[in-house]
């Protein structure tokens, strides 16, 4: 496998502690990838040391042949991931549209090729284009948020816990679109709550613990792992 | 006293010197949208703009309004440069600490007002300008400059916000910065971008204070506070809710007479403001930055 996106070794934290230690995985192109853990495991941590959004103190970022370490997040943005945050992922005060732009914003030129691909993902956001993003229902800002992600045609798409609080019908239909997504080239990093349904339906995946790496393998072996069912899936 | 009288000595200058407030505190409230602080050099900053104008008009002896634009224009680049020497390397510290340094900022340009423009009383033209009659409304051309001027230019300001690229970029990085940054915005030119419209707003602020009342070292320094009451009234960074709040305001500064000394007149906004912040400390509408 050539991975498009391949943490090597990452340590690091906030402050002065480090949060995550020695942290690798790999994303290759076309891949689903899922990354699940107890609470505070450091999974989102994980997901914002691609951005550099916190203190690297160990190991490198590589993406795509490149070494990303240290770059901004703009160059990072332009050089083809994108990415939605756990929290606070859409801008509240500007309507569906205006979120959609603002994730095209580094596009030179005409964005309506990039606004047809994510209103046809998204037929709902097409109706409602002109509504605050912050007066949307859960499920509705989650593919806002999902959709400015997708808008400069990422190569690779990095999701937070995009099912969290959502109800079972939105959760199958956030999956579905990972996978649509996928089969127009995207490779896509997520972290999940929903151990279980997320890493049947990834190619591959990982566990966290700790801010370590506990176990990795394919979606099938996880499951099937007695002792990642206990530990992490809750038997 | 007759309704005709409430207008035109109450209501009409309330409106004026309200639509001044405006100026400012659009400013006031898109730098705290975007910067997340209180900048308190606003007010000296629109003395700045007030006499580089008359030094247009005294240099050229070109007409006050012609030498508003040449206004805006340097004292956007003067308020530029400030954030670039002064405000710049302090952003990741404690916001209070940028607060200080723009009092001391303050307290630097009135200084160099002092020096270059004495600490006289000055007029862009003088004489005793007679207002027209409009069926009993008496209102001076100036006023309805003043009035136009601020309509227009926080106008164009809504079209820009709403419209162009970079104007919801301005909105986005006050929205959400952390997204913002991470959909490629540039901070930095956002950032720019704001001190340009802030500043120029500021030297139209202070133009028409000048040109409805006397250019003097200190004119924009009292402005300050009514300016203040007027962004927090409206709603910390709402541009809408700044106009409303500066003529509101203004209008209360100008009726209060009917009731206090006039020499209490300014202390009206710092009552709007103390009854704002313990009522309703999010502003009439909904402020989107508390
Ligand atoms: N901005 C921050 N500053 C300091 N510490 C943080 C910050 N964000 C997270 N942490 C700490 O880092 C550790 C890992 O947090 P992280 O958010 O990565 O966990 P997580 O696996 O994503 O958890 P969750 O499932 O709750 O989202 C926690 O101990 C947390 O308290
Ligand atoms: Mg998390």
């Amino acid at each position: 496998m050539t991975a498009l996106l391949a943490m090597e070794e990452i340590t690091g934290g906030y402050g002065d502690a480090d949060i995550l230690l020695d942290v690798s995985l790999k994303v290759g192109k076309d891949e689903i990838v899922v990354i699940v853990g107890p609470n505070g495991a450091g999974k989102s941590t994980a997901m914002k040391s691609v951005f550099g959004l916190l203190t690297i103190r160990g190991g490198r970022m590589m993406f795509d042949g490149d070494n990303i370490t240290g770059w901004a997040p703009n160059r990072i943005v332009q050089r083809g991931i994108c990415y939605v945050p756990q929290v606070d992922n859409i801008f509240r005060e500007m309507s569906i549209h205006e979120n959609l732009e603002m994730g095209g914003f580094l596009k030179k030129g005409d964005l309506s090729a990039a606004f047809d691909r994510v209103y046809t993902l998204f037929p709902d956001l097409k109706e409602r284009h002109k509504t605050l993003a912050g007066s949307l229902s859960g499920g509705q800002r989650q593919m806002v948020a999902i959709g400015r992600a997708l808008m400069l045609d990422p190569k690779l798409l990095l999701l937070d816990e995009p099912t969290a609080g959502l109800s079972p019908k939105y959760m199958e239909q956030i999956f579905q679109i990972c996978r649509d997504v996928r089969d127009t080239g995207v490779a896509i990093l997520l972290v999940e709550q929903h151990a279980k349904q997320a890493l049947a339906f990834a190619d591959r995946g990982y566990v966290l613990a700790a801010g370590k790496n506990r176990h990795e393998g394919t979606g099938a072996d996880l499951l099937a792992d007695r002792e990642v069912a206990e530990m992490f899936l809750g038997g | 006293m007759d309704f005709l009288e409430l207008l035109n000595f109450y209501v009409i200058p309330g409106i004026v010197i309200g639509s001044i407030y405006a100026l400012g505190a659009v400013g006031i409230t898109l730098i705290f949208a975007i910067l997340r602080y209180a900048h308190l050099a606003h007010g000296d900053l629109a003395t700045l703009g007030a006499f580089v104008a008359l030094a247009v008009v005294s240099g050229l002896g070109v007409s006050p309004l012609a030498a508003l634009p040449v206004a805006i224009v340097a004292t956007a680049a003067v308020a530029v440069g400030i954030d670039k020497v002064f405000y710049e390397h302090l952003r990741e510290r404690p916001k209070i600490v940028t607060v200080m340094a723009s009092l001391g900022i303050a307290l630097m340009i009135r200084s160099v007002v002092q020096v270059f423009w004495g600490v006289d009383t000055q007029t862009y033209v003088r004489g005793i300008v007679r207002p027209e009659d409009y069926f009993g409304l008496r209102i001076r051309d100036r006023e309805i400059y003043t009035v136009l001027a601020m309509l227009l230019l926080v106008g164009a300001l809504q079209v820009f916000l709403t419209r162009s690229k970079w104007g919801k970029a301005m909105r986005a990085m006050s929205d959400n910065p952390n997204l913002a940054l991470l959909s490629g915005i540039d901070n930095k030119k956002v950032v720019v971008l704001t001190w340009v419209i802030a500043g120029g707003l500021c030297a139209a602020a202070g133009f028409f204070l000048g040109l409805n009342t006397e250019l003097k070292s200190l004119m924009g320094w009292s402005m300050l506070l009514p300016v203040f009451a007027a962004a927090i009234l409206g709603g910390v960074g709402r541009v809408e809710g700044a106009v409303l709040g500066g003529l509101i305001v203004g209008v209360a500064e100008e009726l209060s007479v009917l009731w206090i000394p006039s020499e209490y007149k300014a202390g009206m906004a710092f009552v709007i403001l103390l009854f704002m912040l313990l009522v309703r400390p999010t502003g009439l509408l909904r402020g989107k930055v508390l």
